[in-house]
């Protein structure tokens, strides 16, 4: 009988324990339309869609608003040179220069509203979220050394702008829509100018200002076909490839000389 | 029509590097000059990442160089001894040129001593042709010309050693003067990724003082060994030459560079000279406003560091 009586406790606790808590864990799950772009001769940019869905919605409809998403698709890191001109003696000069040993060398990031409206600076900064949360350190010997803060966020902010201009920085606050009641997507655009190299997607669940869940993906983005051996041939035997270079242009030279020499 | 440029890392659009081409062979062969001094700093402009561009226009200048040359000599324009003693120095000259870019590269100073020299030597040397290509042309049309060539001019330059003969061009004379011309062409050929061809021919006319119908055919063959150099030693020390966009600028180039040495031979060497004098100025104007003019934005990108 107190078996039995234990045994019934023990149930209800579990059972009354599941229908007291929150309902079951919201996750995300996604993925890349593409894993493997290929840059070809006729490679003029392209997009990718990043697609995936909550886990668990709890999200009436696609419209609620329940759930906040960010895509952030990143290249490799790079060393990047910021530099600054003044005035002196009438020539504008660069007398200023930055060095950060680590930016992102291609950023794009969609999300369902502004960044800065879906969390809170100290969430975007712990992941490395939006522009003005990437990690850009300063390299640790730059030759014109700019302590000064001031200083420092102007450069940092320079190579935002700079960055945008060239389109590898790329930002569009209501670039991911939900189109049901967990399902969502966005299309990230990558230039005819993106950095080759391996690219990171990272999808961002929030709640509430509150991270549920991250989920990471790959596109691998490479050289293909012609393009792919000119460059590892540039790369990988440099003598041979300028002297074919100048063996093409010397022969076009000489080619057209005589095409169009003259009866004299 | 476009073309993704394999060193580059751009997609571009082969109509307008294909009329570019066109355009500044065109003035190689009209003029005798490699025409890298527009070349460079117009791919900048359109967004080519300036080491590409610089070492790309070496391998443009062999093309639109060849021909050119090839079209002289046809002609017996050409002195293959003074262009061979030249070219030794030249090559001792890049050497140079390429450490002395080293070195400014670690102080920081690379890109302004390069936007001055172009200021500074397309000035002065544009400057030169063009007043000197006026004063011929007056000197024609007044009919007094002394176009002829006083033999023991030299001055100065007669009591150097090393005399040798240089019959194509009917001179006597030391070899070290052509040596260090070479010299100082290689050394600021590869400082500013240039032919040099608008300070060689100068230089030829005014202090070796060579017979002008031979300047532009031996300028052109020195040149084209220089800039064979050069596009080498930037493939195996940068890896910056786009072979591909070389293919697009030689194609037009060399269409470009027949017109420009037939109609070359149609005009009159001062003519030639008053035209050579206005572009080269140009070119130094824009450099130098841009030295001098606020600029759009105060900062400015380089992905590695130290490059120009």
């Amino acid at each position: 009988m107190r078996r039995l009586i234990r045994a019934a406790v023990i149930l209800v606790v579990a059972l009354g324990g599941r229908t007291l808590a929150e309902p079951a864990k919201e996750g995300v799950e996604a993925d890349a339309s593409t894993r493997q772009v290929a840059i070809t001769s006729s490679f003029t940019g392209t997009e990718i869609l990043v697609f995936g869905a909550v886990q668990n919605s709890v999200q009436p409809s696609p419209e609620a608003g329940t759930y906040d998403v960010i895509v952030v698709v990143e290249g490799m890191p790079a060393p990047v040179v910021v530099r600054k001109k003044s005035r002196v003696g009438g020539l504008w000069i660069n007398t200023r220069s930055m060095r950060f040993a680590s930016v992102p060398s291609y950023y794009a990031i969609a999300s369902t509203r502004a960044v800065d409206e879906i969390a809170d600076k100290a969430v975007l900064d712990a992941h490395a979220i939006g522009f003005h949360h990437v990690r850009m350190v300063p390299a640790a010997h730059s030759r014109t050394e700019a302590t000064d803060p001031d200083e420092l966020k102007s450069f940092k902010e320079a190579l935002i702008r700079l960055k945008e201009n060239e389109r590898v920085y790329i930002k569009s606050d209501f670039g991911v829509s939900f189109i049901g009641r967990s399902l969502f997507r966005a299309t990230i655009a990558l230039p005819p100018n993106v950095p080759v190299g391996p690219l990171t997607a990272h999808v961002y669940l929030f709640k509430k200002g509150q991270m549920l869940g991250e989920y990471d993906s790959r596109v691998m983005l490479q050289r293909e076909g012609v393009e792919r051996y000119i460059h590892e041939t540039a790369m990988s035997r440099p003598f041979l490839y300028g002297l074919v270079t100048v063996l093409l242009a010397a022969g076009s030279g000489l080619a057209a000389a005589f095409a169009f020499r003259k009866p004299a | 029509m476009t073309l993704y440029l394999p060193i580059a890392e751009m997609s571009v659009s082969v109509i307008v590097y294909l009329a570019l081409g066109v355009s500044i062979g065109f003035l190689s062969g009209l003029f005798g000059v490699g025409g890298a001094f527009l070349l460079t700093p117009l791919l900048t402009f359109l967004g080519i990442p300036s080491a590409v561009a610089v070492a790309t226009s070496a391998s443009h200048v062999v093309a639109s160089s060849v021909s050119g040359a090839v079209t002289h000599y046809r002609r017996g324009n050409v002195d293959i001894k003074m262009g061979l003693v030249m070219l030794g120095g030249s090559l001792a000259g890049t050497y140079l040129g390429v450490s002395a870019v080293k070195i400014l590269r670690v102080a920081g100073y690379f890109e302004l001593t390069v936007s001055l020299m172009y200021v500074i030597f397309l000035g002065v040397v544009g400057t030169i042709i063009l007043v000197e290509g006026i004063n011929a042309s007056r000197q024609v049309h007044a009919g007094g010309g002394t176009a002829t060539r006083k033999s023991g001019q030299h001055g100065w330059l007669e009591g150097l050693p090393f005399k040798m003969r240089f019959p194509r061009s009917k001179l006597y004379m030391s070899a070290v003067p052509p040596v260090i011309i070479g010299m100082f062409i290689g050394c600021m050929s590869a400082i500013m990724g240039i032919g040099g061809g608008f300070v060689l021919i100068p230089a030829m006319i005014y202090l070796l003082r060579m017979p002008t119908g031979l300047v532009v055919g031996t300028s052109l063959f020195q040149i084209v060994f220089a800039a064979a150099v050069a596009t080498v030693l930037h493939a195996v020390e940068n890896k910056t030459v786009d072979i591909v966009l070389a293919l697009i600028l030689i194609i037009g180039g060399v269409i470009g560079a027949q017109f420009g040495s037939t109609v070359g031979t149609k005009l009159r060497g001062e003519h030639l000279r008053v035209l050579l004098g206005a572009v080269v100025l140009l070119v130094a104007a824009r450099m130098a406003f841009e030295l001098v003019l606020p600029p759009d934005d105060v900062f400015s990108l380089a992905t590695v560091a130290g490059a120009s």
